[in-house]
């Protein structure tokens, strides 16, 4: 498998007054096809790390790859259209446009991309039904559930085929049974269309659902996991401390 | 085009404030067009005022010369010209009118009543006896208001005019006019026949009086004349201070108009900033699924644009409606010098139309300038947290 991300050293000092370091010289590879949780305490980095990934933010120091691609230094343009074409979104609230229908929500990264309208809508009527809400296409936000509208926003990160699927807190504000049903759907995916996800929770109990575990602190990586059967196994580079969370 | 379709979105489902912002640029382009439908009116009606006792035109002798000998030639000349609709020839001098023992100095005029008629008006509108279409038929005189007052005649009656080398005639009074201006109350009028006989002149004239389709084609027409030789005031030469105010008064007229939607495209400014702040999240949101600065930016100029153009469009309508009602309505006011009540018109320019709705466009793009911007500075991470 080749390498979708890698991040040398990867700094981020925040300086609004006082100087907070969120990512302390990172070192990661995520290979493609990957099904990767973060864990860790509140200011951690997780998020930090997330927005560096997803091409949101910019590091104080250090190097980004993606697909063997320097990408630290790119131009806001590039950026967003290396967004649009390789990363999908899906956050803790679905930040769904309230004016627009599920339909035509998961259509948007299609249009941004220049999609023609129709095809757009008849891909994104299929992600739809995919993901059990065929019949609730012309529903706008405030019509669906917790766990639906946050089915839509994942049929929206999944619409254009991003290589890279990033979850921060995606299940944070469903119940079990939705969360349960949304893990399953983007596990589904991942087997299917060997697309990468990168997911930040602060529920071990999904964090474990994954293949790879890396648990932050002070942004730094303290701990690794590796799935091995039903189990886990941790790398040399764990440090048990006690945890924060 | 992604930024349209967010744009139309926001406009259909945000109803309160799209109607009030549409609403706002509506009212202030529709009070423009009113105002300005007032001003064309009232313009049209003081040229068609004005322009009833002055010439847009006077042609007057080549220099050196006391008269203009070929007046024929010269009158079929200017008839030749477009936009000409009234061609008056006039051969004027001093008289001593006399009836009883009372006495006055007067403008004698020798004119083609009918012709006289096209350029002033004078036969149609402020005879106040008599007619002027008689001076045609021999010996015949109109008086104006203020000389038969010194004189004390009435119509049907003698009097006598005199003048040091002119021929003496006796003069049938056949009419009086008011115009209400001193000027044209101490004249006097008679055919030109009369006035030759008057003066002892041959077939002569001393002065033409044009009236042309549009007064503002004068100054061309003027130097059209002019290069025959012949002396020719436009009403511009001749009153430069009419125009002026005129000038003035659209100015600052116009000045006040585009300074109510300047203000009224505040309300788009002000509800476009107001948007952005509610669509933090989402403009962030908007970004992570790839959507470039210039994108953003778009969006909400695009918004302000099609409302601007929006309350363009139905102020025009309003305010056209509004003008024809009110035009309809024949609404009148009195003024000292005018014989007859003036009607207010409301006369809408089509061009007005067109470039308000331009500039109400224009206006609001200009006012989404500002909140658009701040919006496409937004920083993702900061904006989806909210």
């Amino acid at each position: 498998m080749s390498n979708i991300i890698e991040i040398k050293n990867l700094r981020k000092i925040y300086e609004d007054g006082v100087e907070v370091v969120a990512l302390d010289g990172m070192d990661l590879i995520i290979e493609e096809g990957e099904f990767l949780a973060i864990v860790g305490p509140s200011g951690s980095g997780k998020s930090t790390l997330l927005n560096m990934i997803g091409l949101l933010d910019t590091p104080t120091s250090g190097e980004i790859w993606l697909k063997e691609k320097n990408i630290t230094k790119i131009d806001p343009k590039e950026r967003a259209r290396l967004r649009n074409r390789e990363l999908g979104f899906v956050f803790q609230y679905h930040h769904l446009l309230p004016e627009f229908s599920a339909v035509e929500n998961v259509m948007m990264p299609l249009l941004i991309a220049g999609v023609d309208k129709k095809e757009a809508r008849e891909r994104s009527i299929t992600f739809l039904e995919e993901m059990g809400l065929g019949d609730r296409l012309g529903n706008r936000p405030t019509q669906l559930s917790g766990g639906q509208n946050q089915r839509v926003a994942v049929a929206r990160a999944l619409a254009n085929h991003p290589s890279i699927v990033i979850g921060d807190e995606l299940t944070g504000n469903l119940d079990s049974k939705s969360s349960d049903m949304v893990y399953d759907l983007l596990r589904e995916l991942n087997r299917e269309m060997n697309q990468t996800f990168i997911l930040v929770t602060h529920d071990m109990k999904m964090a474990e659902k994954t293949d790879r575990i890396l648990r932050l602190v002070d942004g730094r990586i303290v701990c690794e996991m590796l799935r091995e059967g039903d189990g886990f196994v941790t790398r040399d580079l764990c440090e048990l401390e006690e945890d924060h969370t | 085009m992604f930024e349209l379709s967010v744009a139309m979105k926001h406009i259909r489902v945000k109803k309160r404030q799209t109607i009030l912002a549409v609403g706002a640029v509506g009212l202030a382009v529709a009070i423009t067009i009113v105002s300005r439908s007032l001003m064309n009116g009232s313009m049209e009606s003081f040229f068609s005022i004005f322009f009833e006792l002055a010439p847009h035109i006077l042609v007057t002798p080549k220099e050196g010369e006391e008269y203009i000998y070929l007046y024929k030639t010269l009158m079929e000349t200017i008839w030749a010209i477009p936009g000409v609709i009234a061609v008056s020839p006039t051969l004027a001098t001093t008289a001593t009118l006399a009836y009883e023992d009372n006495v006055d100095n007067v403008a004698l005029q020798g004119v083609i009543s009918v012709e006289l008629n096209k350029v002033t008006k004078l036969g149609d509108e402020y005879m106040v006896a008599g007619d002027l279409y008689a001076i045609q038929n021999g010996r015949r005189v109109v008086l104006g208001q203020k000389i038969v007052d010194k004189l004390d005649v009435k119509l049907g009656e003698n009097v006598r005019a005199t003048f040091p080398d002119a021929k003496p005639l006796t003069l049938v009074v056949v009419g009086i006019f008011d115009t209400g201006v001193a000027e044209w109350d101490e004249s006097v009028f008679v055919s030109l026949d009369t006035a030759r006989d008057f003066m002892d002149e041959g077939d002569v004239i001393s002065s033409i009086n044009i009236h042309l389709e549009d007064p503002y084609q004068a100054d061309a027409v003027a130097s059209e004349i002019s290069a025959l030789g012949y002396e020719a005031k436009s009403w511009r030469t001749m009153f430069p201070d009419f125009q002026e105010a005129i000038d003035i008064e659209t100015f600052s007229n116009n000045l006040i108009l585009i300074l109510v939607m300047v203000i009224a495209t505040f309300g788009i400014a002000n509800a476009m900033n107001m948007l952005v702040l509610e669509k933090t999240k989402e403009i962030g949101m908007l970004m992570a699924m790839g959507a470039n600065r210039s994108s953003i930016r778009r969006i909400f100029l695009f918004e302000s644009g099609i409302l601007g153009l929006m309350g363009g469009i139905f102020g025009c309508a309003l305010g056209y409606l509004v003008s024809v009602y009110l035009h309809s309505q024949e609404y009148t006011v009195t003024a000292p010098t005018a014989p007859q009540p003036i009607v207010i018109q409301f006369l809408v320019d089509p061009w007005d139309l067109l470039a308000f709705t331009l500039i109400a466009l224009v206006l609001s793009v200009a006012a989404g300038v500002y909140p658009a911007h701040n919006a496409s500075q937004l920083d993702p991470v900061v904006a989806l947290r909210g």
